[in-house]
């Protein structure tokens, strides 16, 4: 929902790209403004720090550890959060 | 930072000698009503049962399939509150039916609950920055809270300091430091109950101008008078900016002219500020983190936690699905296997009462409405208690151990496939046992189309219930042949289940289609920190569940055999059974144990035969001839609404044979040579039976199923739905294969 910013765009990756245990910082949450908000509501808005700590064992869904909650969100839903990897 | 036993005030500490001002009712002479509320797994509902005990009630909300959790809590001056269990929430902005509850219980525009007097917002302390959130928007709601710090004794273990006061002073609310697992700081709370909590002062909003400018246009044309003139304007306005939804209490609180102008100033705002939505969340998170930084401090480094360990296995790639698929298969033992003897013990036990109470009734219509009629019925609600109890107890275990989620999170792609969310893979697999508790499991499932596409398939499943059936046809006409290495029997067997698994993956598929469709929810599933079990709470969950079967379903299901009852009864055919009985009586007196035997059952049969039952059984004939079915299995199909096992005793009766547990080789053989007395052919063939058995397998003949879809859809339009749905599946299958059957000269 944040303004798609074009000059984060380059070095920004999908959450869902990155690969178990890697970290990074928020940069947008793109989509359905309802859905960005939610996500948002649950802590991961821009320049808040997340985790990518397992993916299930079947590759979907996803664990994230973002501001000291475990969170399981689907690989369709990460892929509209774009983070900076660090 | 204060001792947990403490409540930290927000203002100045009161002199405990001061008088207190205790209002245990309001004005209008109403009980004081407290709402208790938080972010799912914050330890709320052990909150609620410490505070609590047993002295709760459960009911659903008007209109949607929200629960309504109240209790009533005796404060230390001896007075009584009303206590409300409110669902765990993540915003107060919802995008579920559940989170509109919540807004609009604290905004009091709930029907049929009052604006509460005071919330206690739970929060788990260690994970404070995420549960927050909530609470700041509740604290905006500007009506007294008080904060409560659940599992303080956690943080203290995780190297977790939070200093009480401040977190008092900053969020302008008392703040409650406790353990309502090992009740530590339960009671100071109650004190703190017990006190005037004024209302807090407003939090400063992050919210950027235009924003701002639209929450005071709105704020300013909301009514003076109705119930929202109570909680704070600002958050009333944001909340309708943010209502995108159709109907709702909030929305029918307001008149339409506001509604109409709230419209207008949101697409205002969507075109000079795109994502003006996110301003809150942007803004409450900073201010979090402010909070945070003064408030909590690490006594130590967080060490590589016992939940990383237990999740390397439990979520691991190969050890994960193996160890959810054996517990799985514990759990499904248990509900199936587990609870039989108990059954067993509650059947001869409802037939020892019979006995008891039948001789001292008079014979006649009143012994036989209470024997037949009530005690069978009660005996029928009752039968499924242990199912009921064994399935909830596992699944309070698994919840709050925090393993529910686990095994969510590693069925979530098989289950998806489907159309549906990996929670509902445990009341699926219940409902092999018994559709009625696997039905009741569906409320783990968080997402409404979800959940009812769960119920709605759950029925397919071929439950215990039906085995019996399958068991009497198949050993009646299914020869004893081997396909292979396997035997025929076990071949057909595994087909009635598969069957029924692969209808209702076609059901699901094409609800979510159709009558069910909708955008895809967001999924997005907290995975809680492991915890042991609080075994207070998990005994009350399956008391609570148990009970709420007996009260609520058991009533639908003892009225329904009552009738049951009455339809197999009447009316009397005196012409034929007199005859019969005077040879009874001569037998009797002879003491010709043989004939007397053979001649009551014959008195049974021509009595059903005769009855309303025996009468609708021909009435349906033409219905369910193309089937295969004559009108004999037409009264047992019907007479099995009570329960599908009723079947098998039905048709013994139909052909004057004794009770078919002890006799079933007898029904077999007689089944087996039935012949028509006018063409002389056999009444039933190996095809008749496999259609028989389709349509048992797919028809939706369980009154008890039907009542707790009602129970737990809080409607009579989703069960007539099922009803309808599965029995016309259930006629076609059966149809296509008996008429495919005899076109291939199979008949």
């Amino acid at each position: 929902m944040t303004p798609s910013s074009g000059r984060t765009q380059h070095k920004s990756r999908r959450l869902s790209e990155l690969t178990p245990g890697a970290r990074g910082i928020i940069r947008r949450v793109s989509g359905e403004s309802r859905f960005a908000r939610r996500l948002m509501e649950l802590g991961l808005v821009p320049g808040t720090h997340v985790e990518l700590v397992r993916r299930a064992p079947m590759g979907d869904p996803i664990e994230l550890l973002v501001r000291g909650t475990h969170f399981s969100i689907r690989g369709s839903e990460a892929d509209r959060i774009y983070v900076d990897p660090i | 930072m204060s001792t947990p036993s403490e409540v930290a005030e927000a203002a100045l500490p009161r002199d405990p000698r001061e008088p207190l001002s205790p209002r245990h009712h309001t004005p209008t002479g109403r009980r004081r009503l407290i709402a208790i509320v938080g972010s799912p797994n914050c330890g709320k509902s052990t909150l609620f049962n410490k505070l609590t005990g047993l002295r709760q009630k459960v009911a659903n909300y008007p209109g949607v399939t929200v629960e309504k959790k109240a209790g009533l809590c005796t404060l230390p001056d001896g007075c009584v509150v009303e206590l409300l269990d409110l669902p765990g929430t993540y915003s107060l902005r919802p995008t579920s039916p559940d989170e509109v509850v919540v807004r609009d219980v604290l905004l009091g525009v709930q029907p049929d609950t009052a604006l509460p007097d005071l919330t206690l917002f739970v929060l788990d302390a260690t994970r404070l920055e995420r549960q927050l959130y909530v609470c700041l928007q509740a604290i905006e709601i500007g009506r007294p809270v008080i904060v409560v710090l659940n599992m303080m004794d956690t943080a203290k273990e995780e190297g977790l300091e939070i200093d009480v006061d401040l977190v008092a002073r900053v969020l302008g609310t008392p703040v409650a430091p406790v353990s309502a697992k090992t009740g530590e700081g339960i009671e100071s709370l109650r004190e703190a109950m017990d006190r005037d909590v004024p209302p807090p002062h407003p939090l400063k909003h992050g919210l950027p101008q235009s924003v701002r400018d639209a929450v005071d246009r709105v704020s300013a044309m909301l009514p003076l008078r109705g119930p929202l003139t109570q909680v704070s304007g600002r958050h009333v306005a944001l909340a309708l900016l943010l209502d995108e939804g159709e109907d709702d209490p909030l929305l029918r609180s307001v008149p339409a002219p506001v509604r109409d102008k709230v419209r207008r100033l949101r697409n205002t705002l969507d075109e000079a500020v795109p994502e003006w939505r996110v301003h809150e969340p942007i803004g409450h998170y900073q201010a979090i983190e402010e909070l945070i930084g003064t408030v909590a401090r690490r006594t130590r480094a967080p060490r590589a936690s016992a939940r990383e360990r237990i999740d390397k296995v439990l979520t691991h790639r190969i050890f994960g699905p193996v160890l959810f698929v054996a517990l799985m298969a514990v759990v499904f033992q248990s509900v199936f296997a587990w609870a039989m003897p108990i059954q067993d013990l509650i059947d001869s036990a409802v037939s020892a009462v019979g006995r008891v109470i039948g001789p001292i009734l008079p014979a006649g219509p009143i012994r036989s409405l209470v024997v037949d009629g009530v005690i069978a019925g009660v005996g029928a609600v009752v039968t499924f208690v242990p199912q009921i109890a064994i399935l909830f107890l596992f699944i309070a275990l698994m919840e709050d151990s925090g393993y529910l989620a686990r095994g969510a999170f590693i069925m979530d792609r098989v289950m998806r496939t489907f159309g549906l969310s990996g929670r509902a893979f445990i009341p699926l697999l219940s409902s092999f046992a018994c559709a009625i508790p696997g039905i009741m499991a569906t409320r783990t499932i968080d997402n409404r189309r979800d959940r009812l596409t769960t119920i709605l398939i759950a029925p397919f499943m071929s439950c215990s219930a039906r085995l019996p059936v399958y068991a009497l046809l198949i050993g009646a006409f299914i020869p004893n042949r081997r396909v292979g290495f396997l035997s025929l029997a076990g071949l057909i067997l595994f087909a009635l289940y598969f069957l029924g698994i692969l209808t209702a993956v076609l059901v699901a598929w094409t609800l979510r289609r159709t009558a069910l469709k909708g955008s895809r929810p967001l999924y997005v599933m907290e995975l809680p920190p492991y915890r042991l079990p609080a075994w207070r709470s998990v005994l009350v969950t399956v008391a609570e569940r148990a009970w709420l079967f007996v009260a609520k379903a058991g009533t639908v299901i003892l009225a329904v055999s009552i009738v049951l009852w009455f339809l197999a009864s009447y009316p009397k055919n005196h012409r034929a059974i007199q005859p019969l009985e005077q040879k009874l009586e001569q037998a009797r007196t002879a003491g010709d144990q043989a004939a007397t035997v053979s001649l009551r059952n014959e008195i049974a049969g021509a009595s059903l035969r005769a009855s309303f039952a025996g009468q609708a059984g021909r009435l349906i004939e033409p219905l369910i001839k193309p089937l295969g079915f004559d009108w004999k299995i037409g009264i047992a199909l019907l007479s099995s609404f009570a329960a599908r096992e009723v079947m098998v005793s039905t048709m013994a009766t139909v052909y004057n044979l004794d009770d078919a547990e002890d006799n079933s080789v007898s029904l077999r053989s007689k089944l087996r040579h039935a012949k028509d007395p006018v063409t002389g052919k056999p009444d039933y063939t190996p095809l008749v039976a496999v259609s028989l058995m389709v349509f048992f397998v797919l028809a939706c003949q369980c009154m008890s199923t039907v009542a707790v879809v009602k129970r737990e859809t809080n409607s009579w339009g989703w069960p007539i739905f099922m009803i309808v749905m599965m029995n016309s599946l259930a006629w076609v299958a059966s149809f296509a294969v008996f008429q495919g059957g005899k076109l291939l000269g199979w008949g």
